[in-house]
């Protein structure tokens, strides 16, 4: 047996230090955990809804044409007739009024006012990979039968969101960074208080012949012994929070279309942070502890 | 020689200079007392010897070897030569006496069995046979003082450094004390016992570095070289 892994006990009670440590390492793990999962579920979505998106266009055929134009249900004729003359276009697909409807929803909530409402008619277009037909270019072949056609690529709306998304996993990657930092820098000043406070142990180590590794283990021993119940906790808060969540997001069309194996990989992913977080702050340790050692005659 | 130093200085960040040209060699097996006034420097040449403080000038040959040029990584192994008795005993705790008397094995990688045994043979000789078990804080002063040298000599150290053994114990003890170093003494462990009790060195009849402000102003008795 080598020395008792107990020499450093009482430091580390001392003004709770121990606590202090347990809930740091809590704490960044419960916020790592948070950033790991935003950052591993905007990925998914990004991949989800460029593919989902990709070859879809909407057209929209206004209800209020002016008075001298023809009536509704013929200017749709007459815009699919069209369309389908296109040869890069796989298939077309009228959107339903009550669908359009819902989408107003967030902004009239009574649907009976929403259904009085003058709804534009909506097509959804999908366009044969592979070809590049822009949005431009069918929109000005529909105004010459119905004037005031128009075609979104959702290339547009779809660019402030992959950038809104980018913000986001940029950000969600500084809060991991920041999380590792902020463990580190703790257990570097625990590390620090408790060689001053055993400052004469320390010599004596030295004195009876201990290597700066083994001191070095010592500390890595209590920093794995108290970032474990730390880790556990702060994953446990983080799974409940995010369970809760998941909740919310469950209503999420986007989140919807994310297949069940790759949130078994996110979750997977997610695990991996409290075992990173005690690998850390075994590491830390080792490291502040040797390099403040190697300060000492 | 066991120990040469070499026109050693030392001065604590940037301040005046605590020690300065010390030069002595000491024998295998040979014992000398350490003396002077409080703030001599006694302490702090010891603490050079056990490697704990690196000296400003000069340079140390510690069992054949001239520590300037070792790395750090081979100095444990020349330590664990050294015995030492600090003034406070440093004794862990929470650890008992027999514990703390077996930390250099431990270190060492001992076995199990052999550790237990020498170390209890080792305290008994010292004469704490009864309190094996007991923490330090139930301890004397003087039972604490021979946990301690258990402790320092347990790893049959060739070089024994005491900072002031019988400071804080009573007359009776600092008798058995100085019986328990000679003892060692024959038994081939060169020791240096620092001290400022007169008494003590008259006793004995050894040898001694005399400081005075941080210089060796006794020449070195020729005498000792014989020792
Ligand atoms: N860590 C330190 N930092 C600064 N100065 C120190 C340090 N340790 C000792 N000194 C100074 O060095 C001088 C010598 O101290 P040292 O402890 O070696 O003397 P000593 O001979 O052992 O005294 P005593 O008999 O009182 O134990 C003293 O003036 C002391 O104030
Ligand atoms: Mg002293």
């Amino acid at each position: 047996m080598p020395l008792p892994n107990t020499l450093f006990n009482s430091a580390f009670q001392h003004q709770r230090l121990n606590w202090l440590l347990i809930s740091v390492i809590a704490i960044m793990v419960y916020l790592a955990t948070f950033a790991m999962t935003i950052e591993a579920a905007l990925s998914l979505l990004t991949i989800t809804w460029d593919q989902s998106v990709e070859n879809h266009m909407t057209v929209e055929i206004p209800a209020l044409g002016d008075e001298t134009s023809m009536p509704q249900p013929e200017r749709i004729k007459q815009t699919l007739a069209v369309l389908h003359a296109l040869p890069d276009i796989q298939s077309t697909a009228i959107v339903p009024d009550q669908e359009t409807a819902k989408l107003l929803k967030p902004w009239i909530s009574d649907p009976e006012l929403a259904k009085s409402l003058p709804l534009p008619t909506l097509i959804d277009i999908e366009i044969k990979p592979g070809s590049f037909s822009s949005a431009q270019s069918i929109e000005e072949r529909l105004k010459t039968v119905v004037s005031d056609a128009s075609v979104d690529d959702h290339a547009s709306w779809l660019s402030d969101l992959l950038h809104l998304i980018r913000d986001l996993t940029f950000l969600a990657a500084f809060m991991l960074f920041l999380s590792g930092a902020i463990l580190f820098i703790s257990i570097n000043l625990i590390c620090r208080a408790v060689m001053a406070t055993e400052k004469d142990t320390i010599e004596l180590l030295h004195t009876i012949g201990a290597t700066d590794n083994d001191i070095a283990r010592h500390f890595q021993h209590h920093a794995r012994r108290l970032s474990w119940p730390g880790a556990l906790f702060g994953f446990a808060l983080a799974t409940l929070t995010l369970g809760l969540l998941s909740f919310a997001l469950k209503y999420l069309p986007a989140a919807s279309n994310i297949p069940a194996i790759q949130w078994f990989g996110l979750a997977l992913l997610t695990m991996m942070v409290p075992l990173v977080a005690v690998i850390g702050a075994n590491l830390s340790a080792r490291f502040s502890v040797l390099k403040l050692l190697h300060n000492m005659p | 020689m066991l120990l040469t130093l070499n026109h050693i200085g030392l001065r604590y960040n940037q301040n005046r200079a605590v020690l300065q040209n010390i030069s002595f060699s000491l024998a295998p097996g040979s014992f000398h007392f350490l003396t002077g006034p409080s703030g001599a420097g006694k302490s702090s040449l010891l603490r050079i010897i056990y490697l704990a403080e690196k000296p400003s000038e000069g340079n140390i040959n510690l069992f054949g070897h001239d520590i300037a040029k070792m790395a750090r990584h081979e100095l444990p192994a020349l330590r664990r030569q050294i015995g030492v008795i600090f003034q406070d005993f440093r004794l862990i705790p929470h650890l008992s006496a027999l514990e703390n008397a077996a930390l250099p094995l431990r270190l060492a990688g001992a076995r199990e069995d052999y550790i237990q045994r020498h170390t209890s043979e080792l305290l008994d000789w010292v004469g704490l046979g009864d309190r094996l078990h007991a923490l330090p804080s139930s301890l004397s002063g003087g039972e604490q003082q021979r946990a301690a040298i258990a402790r320092a000599i347990v790893n049959k150290p060739k070089l024994l450094l005491a900072d002031e053994p019988t400071g804080n114990v009573d007359e009776e003890s600092a008798m058995r004390l100085t019986h328990l170093f000679n003892e060692l003494n024959k038994m081939g462990t060169a020791i240096v016992l620092a001290t400022h009790q007169q008494d003590l060195i008259q006793r004995l009849n050894k040898p001694s570095l005399w400081l005075k402000e941080g210089r060796l102003i006794a020449p070195f008795p020729p005498s000792a070289k014989a020792a």
